[in-house]
Order: C-alpha cells, then sequence, then structure tokens
C-alpha cells in the first residue's frame, strides 16, 4: 500500500549503443495509494518493461521510482515489497499448493498463525482450499496461474500487487469472477492493483483508470469512457473499441467543420487555428446511426454488409472509398441499398497528426 | 497387421534383452568355474555341467601373500575417487552453470556460449593429449601416484560434463522462476537454493549419473597416473590378466565393478518412474 511515482523514467536494453532504441520512452507518472491500473497496448509495446521497472527486476536506463516518496530506484527486487503475478503460471514445483502460498511470508519471517490465516483466506477466494496439502506440480494449467496469483495476494502489506496479462491461460467463466474478486481484494485492503493486458475488455472492466501504451509510448492515461469517447490520438480510437474507431481523411472547411470528399461535418471542435495538413476525422460506430430527421451532418452511403450479433447490428458501409462501420439497434429494418448516416457533432473527434484537437 | 506388429515387437525385445542380459549370465556362470570347467569343454549349467566353487571370487579377497589379488582396497579407492570428483565437479560446475545460464559475461570478444565451449573443450582433445601436461603437473606438486591427485585430475575431466548438462538444463527452467522468488522475498542465493536448485534435481540426478560413470569406468588416467602406491579398480582387473587368464576370477571382479553402476542406474529408474523428476518444468 504505497503511492508510486515514476519520474522520468525511461529504459533501453541496449545503452551502449551509438543510437540505443527505446523500449520505454522518457515519461512521468503516479500510481495513487488503493486503485486499480490497467496498462493497454500491443505486445512489444514496453508494458512488461514498465512494470519489470517498479519491481526491480529491471534497473531503469534513466529516472526515479518513489515508493511514498522514498527512492527505491536501486533498491533490489526482494527488499521492494512488491508482488507480481507472470502472464504464464510459474509454481514452485516441488513444494505443496499450500507451500507455494506460504512462500512469499515465510521468506519474510511472518509468523506461524499469520501465515495460516493469510493462506487460508487467499486459498478460498481462489478456490484452491482443497488442493492445499497436494503438491503443486498436480495442478491444471489454470490451477497453477491461480497459485501464482495466491502468491501474489496472499501478503497484505505490498506497495502494490503488478499482474502481467495473468490470466491468459484462465477459462473465460473463471476469468470473469476472478477480475470481480481482484476488484474486492482491492477494495478490502486497498492493494494497489496493476493489470497489464492487451484485451481491451478486460481493462475496460477491470481498472479505475487505463494506461493505453504504445511503442514505448504512454499515449493516454484516463478513465475508460474518456478513452472511448474522446481517444488522445488515432491509435488509441484505433486500439479501444470494436469495431475500431471510423478514421477519415479530411479537409478543412470552417471553423468548426470539415470536409470528407464532399460531403461537410460539422464538429463541436474550434479548428480556426490549425492549418490544413493531414486532418483526421473519427467517430466510433456506436455513435454513427442511421438519420432519421437530421438535416445536418448526413453522409449517404452504400450499404456492404449488415451482421447480426444479437444484441446489435454492424452494419458495413461505403462512401466512395471509404469505409464506414455504424452498430445499430438491431431492430431497425433497412430495407434498402443506400441508407444516409448522421454523425452526430458533439461526437466527432478531430486528429491532427493523429493527434486529437 | 496389428497382430504382425505386436509379434514383432515382442520378438525385437526378446532379442534384445537376450543381447543385453547374456553376456552377464555368462560372466555369473563363469565366475563359478574353475580351470578346468573353463578350458576343457564348453560348460553351461552349474551341478549339472560343472561343479560350482567359489574359488574365482575368494581369489580376489586374498592378500597377495596368499595368492590372492586383493581387489578390496582397489575398490575403495575407486569408490572414493569417483564419488569425491563427481561431488565436487558437480557442486562447482552448477554453479558455473547457473551464473552461464543467468548472467551475461563479456571479456573481449568471449560471451558465455564460448565460456561453456571452453569447458566442454577440454573433452574434445584426445586424453592421450591430456596425459603429459597431467603427469608434469601432478609431480611438480608431489601428488602423482595420490588419491588426491586422481581426484584434481578426474574433476578436471568431469567438471566439463556436469556444466554442459545443466546449462542446458537452467536455460530449460524460466527466468521468471528466480524473479518470483525474488519477489517473493529471497536474495538471490536463497532464489537459487531454495527454489531453483529443487527444480533442478532431474538434471543434477543425470549429470551426477554421468560423473560417476565416467569417473567409475576410466582406466586412462587410473594407468599413467598411479604406481604402486594407489591403484583404482579398473587398472587392478586388467592386472589380474596374466600368462594364464584367470576367466573365472576375471568375471567375478567383472561383475562386482559394474555392480555399483547398476545400483545407480536402478535407483534413478526408480526415482524416475514415480513420476517426481518428469515433467517438473513445464
Amino acid at each position: 500500500m504505497a503511492k508510486i511515482d515514476l519520474s522520468n523514467i525511461s529504459h533501453t536494453y541496449n545503452p551502449k549503443d551509438l543510437e540505443p532504441t527505446y523500449a520505454l520512452n522518457p515519461f512521468s507518472m503516479t500510481w495513487e495509494n488503493g486503485k486499480r491500473y490497467a496498462i493497454l497496448g500491443p505486445s512489444g509495446c514496453g508494458k512488461t518493461t514498465m512494470l519489470n521497472i517498479v519491481s526491480g527486476l529491471i534497473k531503469p536506463t534513466q529516472g526515479r521510482i518513489l515508493f511514498d516518496n522514498d527512492d527505491v530506484t536501486s533498491q533490489k527486487t526482494e527488499t521492494r515489497n512488491i508482488s507480481q503475478v507472470f502472464q504464464f503460471p510459474v509454481i514452485y514445483n516441488t513444494m505443496s499448493v499450500y507451500d507455494n502460498l506460504a512462500f512469499p511470508l515465510k521468506c519474510r519471517d511472518f509468523e506461524k498463525n499469520k501465515i495460516e490465516e493469510r493462506v487460508q483466506s487467499v486459498s478460498e477466494t481462489l478456490n484452491l482450499s482443497s488442493f492445499l496439502n497436494m503438491p503443486a506440480r498436480k495442478l491444471t494449467a489454470d490451477q497453477k496461474q491461480l497459485i501464482s496469483l495466491g502468491r501474489g495476494l496472499v501478503r497484505e502489506d505490498v506497495a502494490a500487487v503488478l499482474m502481467d496479462e495473468p490470466l491468459t491461460v484462465i477459462d473465460p467463466d473463471l476469468k470473469f469472477r476472478l477480475r470481480r474478486n481482484l476488484k474486492e481484494i482491492n477494495e478490502e485492503y486497498k492493494t494497489t492493483l496493476v493489470y497489464v493486458t492487451h484485451d481491451q475488455n478486460e481493462a475496460m472492466t477491470f481498472a479505475d483508470n487505463i494506461i493505453v501504451m504504445d511503442q514505448g509510448e504512454i499515449v493516454q492515461v484516463g478513465l475508460p469512457k474518456d478513452l472511448f469517447e474522446r481517444p488522445k490520438t488515432t491509435f488509441v480510437g484505433y486500439f479501444i473499441g470494436s469495431p475500431a474507431m471510423n478514421l477519415f481523411e479530411s479537409q478543412l472547411h470552417t471553423d468548426n467543420s470539415v470536409k470528407i470528399n464532399d460531403t461537410t461535418i460539422k464538429t463541436n471542435t474550434n479548428l480556426s487555428k490549425l492549418k490544413n495538413d493531414n486532418i483526421k476525422l473519427g467517430i466510433r460506430s456506436e455513435f454513427v446511426k442511421v438519420a432519421k430527421d437530421e438535416s445536418e451532418n448526413l453522409v449517404e452511403v452504400n450499404i456492404q454488409k449488415i451482421e447480426d450479433f444479437g444484441n446489435f447490428k454492424l452494419l458495413t458501409t461505403k462512401m466512395g472509398q471509404l469505409t464506414i462501420k455504424s452498430k445499430i439497434n438491431r431492430e431497425i429494418e433497412i430495407a434498402n441499398d443506400k441508407v444516409k448516416l448522421h454523425f452526430p457533432p458533439e461526437k466527432c473527434c478531430v486528429y491532427q497528426n493523429n493527434k486529437l484537437i | 497387421m496389428e497382430k504382425l506388429y505386436k509379434f514383432l515387437k515382442y520378438t525385437f525385445i526378446i532379442l534384445w534383452t537376450v543381447f543385453i542380459v547374456a553376456p552377464f549370465l555368462w560372466a555369473i556362470s563363469t565366475s563359478f568355474k574353475d580351470f578346468q570347467s573353463v578350458n576343457s569343454k564348453v560348460t553351461y549349467i552349474p551341478w549339472l555341467d560343472f561343479e560350482p566353487t567359489l574359488e574365482g571370487w575368494r581369489v580376489l579377497i586374498k592378500s597377495p601373500a596368499r595368492g590372492g589379488v586383493d581387489i578390496v582396497e582397489p575398490y575403495f579407492n575407486s569408490l572414493f575417487v569417483t564419488c569425491t570428483a563427481s561431488l565436487i565437479s558437480i557442486v562447482l560446475g552448477t554453479l558455473a552453470a547457473y551464473a552461464l545460464s543467468r548472467f551475461t559475461f563479456k571479456a573481449g570478444f568471449v560471451r558465455n556460449n564460448d565460456i561453456t565451449f571452453f569447458f566442454i573443450s577440454q573433452r574434445i582433445m584426445p586424453p592421450i593429449v591430456l596425459s603429459i601436461p597431467f603427469f608434469i603437473f601432478l609431480s611438480t606438486i608431489g601428488l602423482l601416484d595420490s588419491l588426491i591427485g586422481l581426484v584434481v585430475v578426474y574433476i578436471v575431466l568431469l567438471m566439463p560434463i556436469a556444466v554442459w548438462i545443466m546449462v542446458d538444463f537452467f536455460n530449460r527452467v524460466p527466468k521468471e522462476l528466480d524473479e518470483t522468488a525474488l519477489i517473493d522475498g529471497c536474495n538471490p542465493y536463497q532464489a537459487f537454493y531454495k527454489v531453483v536448485l529443487p527444480n533442478s534435481i532431474p538434471g543434477l540426478i543425470v549429470a551426477g549419473m554421468f560423473c560417476i560413470i565416467f569417473g567409475w569406468i576410466d582406466f586412462f588416467f587410473a594407468f599413467i597416473l598411479t604406481f604402486t602406491e594407489v591403484q583404482l579398480l579398473p587398472v587392478k582387473v586388467v592386472a589380474l590378466n596374466s600368462s594364464i587368464t584367470p576367466w573365472w576370477s576375471l568375471s567375478a571382479s567383472a561383475l562386482i565393478s559394474v555392480a555399483p553402476l547398476i545400483i545407480v542406474a536402478f535407483v534413478v529408474e526408480r526415482y524416475l518412474s514415480k513420476g517426481n523428476l518428469s515433467g517438473a518444468l513445464k
């Protein structure tokens, strides 16, 4: 339980090269005590590097890490009081399930009663109670991962629990329940949880705050709602949401409108100070609706495909060369090949050089 | 088709078993024969073909003064040298292998793989090439014809095997295991002996087995580096052969020199089949 400050951190794995390539570009960030964070990004974007820096497995090339204002940058992992769960189950094969769960406490010389109590509590949360006396190596892959998770959660006093895609090998039903359990643990013990994932749904449902990363860069930190409605870069718009955000090359038109091909789209953004260079308009497929009686921001499109997902329909349409996707209510019947779509101005995001205006 | 397959399979197994077991049976039967039973005509079955005698075995424990050859002392010498050298090789080799597997070394153009190869390269040379340097080395430090001298030489021979097997083994132990141990509060030494080492028992056993086998069967260095003070078993067994080959005591000595290896094989096999070792890392 601690506030974690990452101050001007950057990291490269080849610092001696003439032009080192950075796995993490310089950034600063604070993780508040007791909150849940999700780090979201594609493979190889620096998520794991960031976790390893916080846990001390990697010493950052530059920058400082503070736990409750104490500089721990040069402290070794074993003295940092952090716990980390890896993507694949890491268990101590030669020990029983109980000994696996008790190991972090034994290493720190906890009293026997306390160890017993904590192991019982964690094993109940994770449904491992009936396996406690079994050799850990005899369990299935997802049970093994539960042991890893249990070892991460068994200490109450940790500064933070870092989880590197911990639920990848767990089946969906249990995954859902475990995410809820993690939330409960966080609410009860006020443990700071940091959760790395490349699954946006997992991130959205789990975290208070989401950190989106791309190519060693932190592109946006914010609430799930902000990331969804106002993605700061086209990458976030593309990466978050399914289907990805609709993005169109556009031209500036007036102070608050742009042109896509010949269609004028009004936005709520002040565009007066922009140059007409590399402008894109973005809108979520959730906000693109079939026009009823709107008079502006209408786009005439040809329907390519209608997919019924049960709870919604996904329209794939074409305006010239541009593809526009729209999630619509499944009750709406589309009779023609041609249809008019409406872009609500307040939901339109304008990007210059892929950055939100 | 399936029957044919089964038939061929069992035929092969039976042939193979005969191939492996027959020499042992022959040696056992020969060890109970006397001069007459070996040299006059081929005999097979005790009490029917020949009268069994313990003479072949007795010779081995009689002192030379009473007409025996006494392989008891060389036997224990061999046990001591093999076990001590294997143990030291395993301890040093495992530590070296762990370092080579987990840390990155750079010295000029030399990298981890080069260091590992350097260890193995000690076994590439034919033993005869090493014999003169070893001889001069041991005579300089006054350890020629001594057990300690042999232990030193055997460590040189066995440690590469231990390093080679253990580097490969540690490379297959995920690094996350060490990292998890660090996160759980172990220092790097505790992580090694509390977590990594217990997980590496299969590797240790394999390395140990190889060290014991190679140490136990070595004849060449035991022959070159000892004279009168100290003798190891293989040298003594070969020395049994005189103008008239005593096949009976030669068979008996062959059997008891193979015995420790058979015991090791059975123990390890049992341990392996219990499932304690197989699949320990997945």
